[in-house]
């Protein structure tokens, strides 16, 4: 899978739950990406090593282990 | 059924609570008060003649057939617009009325052609059935005086032709064009003897006229004067069956009018509680795709795309089919598999191809083409709602004080409900359009919306956001209700966000353009007004803020109290004839039926119980991760039915690199749709006129469709999904797809009360039908919401990636026109082109002016994706800096500029939105030729007996 | 200086009043330009101190100023034709100018208006229908009672509406009041919206009548300040008769096609914008300010004839000698109005017909000239009273084309929605052709062998007669309004009473 592409994704998700504050949108992202993520998009950005992903974003990734 | 004109009580039905008893021909009746005479006399099982009144019309007075006597009454008052009144004793029939009611049909008949025998409306015309009931022997005036039997026909429209000199000046078509349609695009033109019915202004025909074809007039009709052609060419209809449209969501129910095998038209059915008896162009009159030379009825293979295809046996096509998915599998594993359900197909079809693929293929790599419209809608209302689904039914609409449309056409798009919504504004309720163009519903004969709000595409939540705002923070919210039925503290956290000075119109007027007076108006109109009702459409759904957005719509209904009664609500305008049902059906990735997740494992043993199958506890690919997991080799076949990503996705060159790098893609469809270029299997599809099934419209009405010929491949879509599982091994045997309906009950709460019996015997349910809902639930969250408490969800204006520059300087943004359906691969194969025969891009006049540019010009419309070419059209209705088009024709390609930003949720994706720019243009660009080229090579088909190769 | 006073009414205009007008100016006397008595014979009328010549012109000028004149008529108000007559509406008529906001104050003006502020609706309408007045426009329903209907019926807004669309053959006394005393119809139309509740009016003027166009529009902005808040607009029609009844008036002023709405509902339900709309007739509207003055609602109910009550003004038109508006208590013989006060025809032939109430009215044989003028006498003897109009016809006039003219106009002037009218009228007058012009053979058609059913034997001429005895009873009883519902009474007096007419 596209990295680039899956931390896009990951990224907008995180920029849109941002307004409720990073602690609870770390975890509305955390829980978005485990309910409507396929599990080799999840496996991909994992592995992707988290670069350009944005500080929301890497903290629910972070939250998926 | 036999055939048999629907009944008709001549005048419409009344609603009152007071009562008035009267005797009518010695028959005593009690009818609401206000019920005209002849509605009662109907009643009674009475036939008073008439001509000029019908129910769905109100009373006009003018045929004079209808007089009676009523005793204490001067004169022979005519009994349409006579009311009934409390102890009224009525003659019906009497010599005196006899002599009255022949004498002024001897006046019809002395103007009038008598070879009533050739007449293609012999033997169902109202004027011969009266002439008949009256008695009617002689004319005695002779037949030498002044008539209008020389007139000439307009045979311009393609469905229906216009004869004059068989018009008996009833005014039934003026007024279905105006009470029923609301288009106003008939009149009675002239005086007295003159008088004549006109379609548009002098000089214009039914073509070229405001006459949106909808065919209301041709309904209302009583003689041969307005009738379908088919009619003319067939004969009348000797049988007819109830069955469901096949178009857009709204659902309208048909009675299909059949000689034979032969469907001579489509008469919208007057129960229909979708409909009440109005269609548009497209349900009414263009079906004629299905007996089009493009169809294909045989199954076909290839190798490799590059091949022709070869005609098989359903056997070796299955076997073919099968074989593939299956090495497929057991190579890459069931995840390198999936399937797209089609909302155009049926419930049943839609259940059974998520089935084949949880349960045969093994994986959850199931979606929908709800993906790329309303999969916000999904989202949104579930999370503040609890359910995924509009908040109404139609008819709430005549409930309504101030109506909300934003990113919706209605007009267009959903033109039946179109006609309900102008009816209840011409009746006095006010209309707020937030949209980026003028739509017709913005100023049209007799209508005006109060407040339209021009927005900045992109720029909904925003908007909506700046409402809220004037509604807090001006007091206007209805607390009272807020914390009855919603979640007081997140109310208040919500309405602590958008009351900041940041999302005050005045603020945002930068972003979104809208004046902020405007806004503060209409947001004061919408929380005072009365019954409030949101309408949206793809202009909601369709942005990287679709989520948002139709949240925000909720939290601004909750916030002025405008949920859980007739008259207000969310309703999400679905597309596609089953885009509910699909989403209802278990279609998306991550859920089963009935909206539940896959990771609850209560609800996934329940599905493993009943199938006898372990099911994938993970959600599976949406489309475009699909598309994206091919290129990069993850996902190799996928079974397709009934849907053309080719075309509908954005885009496009992405869509064919993942087409391109599959193993096995199979296409089940009509036609050799755009998709099919890229696929190896063919398998050939059916109609809704060839198939048994239900379809569920915006309302959540469950409807039947009903198969009223048989399907020219052989096989009902779900026979094909059938014989594809069992050709891999699965053993099924469903032989009805009631029984699928069944399973369907049996598994998802929601539709546990619903049965092909249940919908056979009630005509149609609004899901959920269940213990608490044994008929359905027209109105949802009456008493509560589905999850408790509504949830006020604070939504961020995030702006889009995609921004215009000095590169892009314009926005691009999509839509759909009357006469076409999505993709257009049925409308395009009918005569509906004879509207609109091409995509046009709409221009606003100075950026045309700036180009050098006018209607007609070719150009070249590009963005950072792509570029395609097309003609113009300059028109005010869209604002300077933003460009429209719709993307009904392949050879436009509209989707080859769309860009691949999407709903943060939902993925679906950001067709209304995307910055572009526009030159002079000498002709189609390199991707429309190549393409043209792969197309016409893709689609060979081989000759039966393959030719010696010749070197 | 001596002052005259010459008319400015449209006939008096016609018969060349302003010349005459000149031509005192040009002898140095101040030419007042007054209102017409109504004395149509003697327009123009010139009146000095009192006395009056005409019909007068530019050259008898000097005979009228040195008394010498041999078209001196005496003092005006003491000729026998306006002697005789009973005048509330028209009691201003030759007296004052009409757009003299002060000559209408000295004679009485606004009187009404104020008194029926201070006593407030219910006492208004109270007063109306004790006046017993009936609207003037033809139909005679008690205007209380519509008053009193719209006055009760709920809406968002309410509407006056005064239907001025005089298209009658041989009418004329709303235009003159028009014309003549525009202030009296405002203030009429004022008091009720004061009645009902209304805030608009409109004046639906055919535009055949720019004069009174033009004094309706300059009188509603002089008296803008006096009717407030109350607002009343001119619209003027485009030439359709049938735009004179009530509901096709209606769908005229609203921009719509000017076709017959069915009743119910009644306008005073659902009238102008589907609001309850009162709708009376000009002089309906301007007997209101007398009624509504101290005393005058029993006044009036003091005259009249049976159920009709108060006064009538009656238009002489047609052949006859004396011809103008004689407004007059109901009650009064066709006898007395043709022969005592109109002085017979013009021609000085006998007369032979006279038809009442526009070209729908039967057409009334001398024998009958003893009818009193009286909305349920006329009504028993199958004649109509309408608006007024008389038009005497000599021993010269052919009845059966008078017949053919009745159905021709209808066919004309119909709006085309309902079928009896629409069709009716057409074969009728193709009828009335068929039985006048004798040969009444079977057509081409009917004589086709394919035509199996159709009669194949020539139409008797007493068939023919039956077959429009039939389509008259049709139109009577079938037609959706007046037009084509009293169309058979003109053809069907002619016929009964001159059948010699018919060929």
């Amino acid at each position: 899978m596209d990295v680039a592409h899956l931390t896009l994704m990951a990224n907008q998700i995180a920029r849109n739950f941002a307004v409720q504050g990073d602690e609870r949108a770390a975890a509305a992202t955390a829980e978005h990406i485990t309910l409507f993520w396929d599990p080799r998009m999840k496996a991909a950005i994992r592995a992707g090593g988290g670069a350009d992903l944005s500080p929301i974003a890497a903290a629910a990734l972070s939250r998926l282990d | 059924m036999a055939y048999e004109p629907q009944a008709d009580f001549g005048t419409p039905q009344v609603a009152s609570e007071t009562r008035v008893t009267l005797t009518i021909d010695g028959r005593s009746v009690t009818v609401p008060q206000g019920t005209s005479l002849m509605r009662a006399a109907a009643l009674t099982g009475g036939s008073i003649p008439k001509l000029c009144a019908s129910d769905n019309l109100a009373a006009f007075g003018s045929c004079r057939l209808c007089l009676v006597e009523v005793d204490g009454m001067r004169g022979t008052p005519a009994s349409c617009t006579t009311p009934a009144a409390e102890g009224m004793t009525v003659h019906t029939q009497t010599p005196r009325l006899q002599k009255l009611r022949r004498g002024v049909m001897e006046l019809y008949i002395s103007d009038h052609p008598l070879d009533c025998l050739t007449c293609s409306a012999n033997n169902d015309c109202e004027l011969q059935d009266q002439a008949a009931a009256v008695g009617l022997r002689d004319v005695r005036f002779g037949y030498a005086g002044e008539n209008h039997l020389g007139l000439a026909a307009d045979t311009s429209n393609p469905y229906f032709d216009f004869d004059p000199s068989k018009c008996i000046a009833c005014s039934r078509c003026v007024r279905a064009c105006d009470e029923v349609q609301g288009t106003f695009a008939l009149t009675m033109d002239g005086r007295g003897f003159a008088s004549k019915i006109s379609a548009g202004q002098a000089g214009d025909d039914f073509l070229s006229s405001e006459c949106v074809s909808c065919g209301a007039c041709v309904q209302a009709c009583p003689t041969a004067t307005l009738q379908e052609k088919a009619v003319k060419e067939i004969g009348k209809p000797e049988r007819s069956v109830i069955t469901t449209c096949a178009y857009c969501g709204v659902g309208c129910t048909f009675r299909a009018e059949m000689r034979g095998e032969q469907l001579v038209r489509m008469v919208p059915w007057k129960d229909g509680k979708a409909n009440h008896g109005h269609s548009c162009v497209k349900g009414r009159f263009a079906w004629g795709y299905a007996q089009h030379k493009d169809r294909i009825t045989a199954p076909m293979i290839r190798e490799s795309i590059d091949q022709p295809w070869r005609e098989v046996s359903w056997d070796e096509a299955l076997g073919f089919a099968a074989s593939r998915l299956q090495s497929i599998k057991a190579q890459y594993g069931a995840r390198a598999l999936g399937g797209i359900t089609s909302s155009r197909c049926t419930n049943e079809e839609t259940f059974l191809v998520q089935k084949l693929v949880r349960a045969g293929f093994g994986t959850n790599n199931v979606d929908t083409c709800a993906r790329v419209c309303h999969s916000p809608t999904g989202y949104g209302l579930k999370t503040t709602f609890g359910t995924s689904a509009g908040t109404q039914d139609f008819d709430s609409v005549e409930h309504s004080d101030v109506i909300l449309v934003i990113g919706a056409n209605p007009t267009d798009a959903h033109p039946v409900f179109a006609s309900r919504m102008k009816r209840r504004l011409r009746k006095g309720a006010k209309l707020i359009v937030i949209d980026p163009r003028r739509i017709d519903l913005v100023r049209s004969a007799h209508i005006a919306a109060e407040y339209h709000l021009p927005l900045q595409p992109g720029t909904n939540v925003a908007v909506l956001t700046a409402m809220a705002h004037v509604i807090v923070t001006e007091g206007l919210a209805d607390e009272a209700f807020i914390r009855e039925r919603c979640d007081w503290d997140e109310y208040q956290d919500w309405a602590r966000f958008v009351s900041d000075e940041r999302h005050s119109p005045e603020v945002l007027e930068a972003v979104s353009r809208v004046p902020a007076a405007d806004l503060r108006a209409a947001a004061r109109l919408f929380a005072t007004g009365g019954n409030g009702a949101i309408y949206y459409g793809l202009g909601v759904t369709e942005h990287s803020q679709g989520s948002s957005t139709v949240m925000a719509i909720a939290n601004l209904a909750m916030a002025t109290g405008n949920v859980g009664r007739p008259g207000v609500g969310v309703n999400p305008l679905r597309g596609q004839n089953n885009v509910q049902g699909a989403c209802d059906m278990g279609s998306f990735p991550h859920e089963l039926s009935g909206y539940r997740h896959i990771s609850d494992t209560a609800t996934r043993a329940l599905f493993e119980a009943d199938w006898g199958v372990t099911l994938d506890p993970e959600p599976g690919l949406r489309i475009p991760n699909m598309l994206d997991a091919a290129v990069d080799g993850s996902f190799r076949a996928i079974y397709i039915q009934g849907e053309d990503i080719l075309q509908s996705d954005p885009n496009t060159h992405h869509v064919a690199a993942g087409l391109k790098a599959m193993d096995c893609v199979i296409v089940h469809d009509l036609f050799l749709n755009e998709t099919a270029n890229y696929a190896h299997v063919f398998l050939p599809g059916s109609t809704f006129l060839e198939k048994t099934g239900t379809f569920t419209n915006a309302e959540r009405r469950i409807q039947m469709v009903r198969k009223v010929m048989e399907p020219a491949n052989g096989m009902e879509d779900w026979q094909v999904t059938q014989a594809l599982a069992n050709a891999m091994g699965l053993g099924w045997n469903y032989t009805h797809p009631s029984q699928i309906m069944d399973e369907v009950a049996r598994l998802t709460p929601s539709f546990a009360g619903v049965s092909h019996a249940r919908l056979d015997e009630a005509g149609s349910l609004q899901w959920p039908v269940n213990e608490a809902h044994p008929d359905g639930s027209p109105i949802m969250h009456e008493a509560g919401f589905a999850n408790g408490k509504g949830k006020f969800v604070v939504t961020d204006y995030v702006p889009t990636d995609e921004k215009t520059g000095p590169r892009f300087p314009l926005l691009l943004t999509t839509g759909r026109i009357l006469s076409h359906y999505n993709v257009g691969a049925q409308t395009r194969r009918t005569a509906n082109t004879a509207w609109h025969p091409e995509d046009l891009l709409e221009m606003h006049p100075t950026d045309a002016e700036n180009r050098g540019l006018k209607s007609g010009d070719w150009t070249r419309l590009a963005s950072r994706t792509g570029e395609t070419t097309l003609r113009l059209l300059v028109t005010d209705r869209v604002a300077p800096g933003v460009v429209y088009t719709t993307f009904h024709h392949p050879a436009t390609q509209a989707n080859v500029v769309t860009t691949e930003f999407s709903d943060w949720a939902t993925n679906c994706p950001e067709y209304k939105v995307t910055a572009v720019q526009v030159m002079a243009s000498n002709g189609p660009t390199d991707w429309q030729e190549d393409y043209e080229a792969l197309s016409a090579r893709s689609r060979r088909i081989a000759p039966e007996i393959p030719a010696e190769a010749a070197e | 200086m001596t002052v005259v006073r010459i008319s400015d009414d449209a006939l008096a205009l016609a018969c060349g009043a302003d010349a005459v007008a000149a031509a005192f100016v040009g002898a140095g006397c101040t030419v007042e330009r007054v209102s017409s008595w109504g004395m149509h014979w003697l327009e123009p009328l010139v009146e000095l101190d009192g006395k009056g010549f005409g019909p007068a012109v530019p050259g008898d000028v000097a005979a009228i100023l040195n008394g010498t004149s041999a078209k001196a008529i005496g003092i005006i108000a003491d000729h026998p034709f306006i002697a005789r007559q009973q005048r509330l509406t028209f009691a201003r008529a030759g007296k004052t100018r009409p757009l003299d906001l002060a000559d209408y104050a000295a004679t009485g003006g606004w009187a009404g208006l104020y008194r029926a502020r201070s006593i407030g609706a219910p006492a208004i309408i109270a007063e109306m229908s004790q006046s017993g007045l009936r609207g003037r426009g033809g139909a005679g329903f008690p205007a209380g009672i519509k008053w009193q209907t719209v006055a009760s019926a709920p809406g968002d807004r309410k509407f006056i509406v005064c239907n001025a669309d005089e298209g009658d053959s041989g009418t004329f006394a709303d235009r003159m009041l028009m014309e003549g005393d525009p202030f009296q119809l405002i203030e009429g139309m004022a008091i009720a919206a004061h009645a009902v509740g209304a805030g608009q009016g409109y004046i639906y003027v055919r535009s055949e009548y720019p004069h009174a166009i033009a004094k309706l529009n300059a009188a509603i902005t002089l008296a803008a300040e006096i009717i407030a808040p109350f607002t009343i607009e001119v619209r003027v029609g485009a030439g359709a008769y049938v735009c004179g009844e009530e509901t096709s008036l209606l769908n005229s002023i609203e921009g719509k096609r000017g076709e017959v709405r069915a009743k119910p509902p009644l306008p005073a339900h659902q009238g102008l914008f589907g609001q309850p709309t009162v709708i009376n007739n000009v002089l309906t509207l301007a007997a209101v300010p007398h009624i509504l003055s101290e005393g005058g609602a029993v006044l009036y109910d003091s005259h009249g004839f049976g159920r009709s009550k108060g006064t009538k003004p009656i238009q002489l038109a047609g052949n006859i000698r004396h011809g103008g508006v004689f407004e007059t208590p109901f009650g009064i013989t066709l006898h007395d109005l043709i022969y005592d006060i109109g002085g017979g025809t013009a021609s000085g032939r006998p007369v032979k017909a006279v038809q009442v109430g526009g070209p729908l009215g039967a057409y009334i044989h001398p024998d009958r000239f003893d009818l009193p003028f009286d909305y349920e006498a006329y009504a028993g003897a199958d004649a109509l009273i309408g608006h007024g109009g008389v038009v005497v016809f000599d021993d010269t006039a052919d009845m059966g084309k008078l017949a053919r003219f009745a159905m021709e106009f209808c066919a004309v002037e119909s709006c085309g929605k309902c079928t009896p009218c629409r069709i009716g009228s057409t074969r009728g007058v193709e009828l009335i052709d068929r039985i006048r012009g004798g040969a009444t053979a079977g057509g081409a058609v009917e004589s086709l062998p394919q035509m199996h059913n159709a009669a194949k034997t020539p139409r008797s001429r007493e068939a023919d007669i039956e077959l429009l005895e039939d389509l008259c009873e049709t139109m009577k009883f079938g037609s959706l309004c007046a037009l084509g519902g009293f169309t058979p009474y003109p053809v069907l007096s002619a016929l009964r009473h001159w059948p010699e007419d018919f060929g």
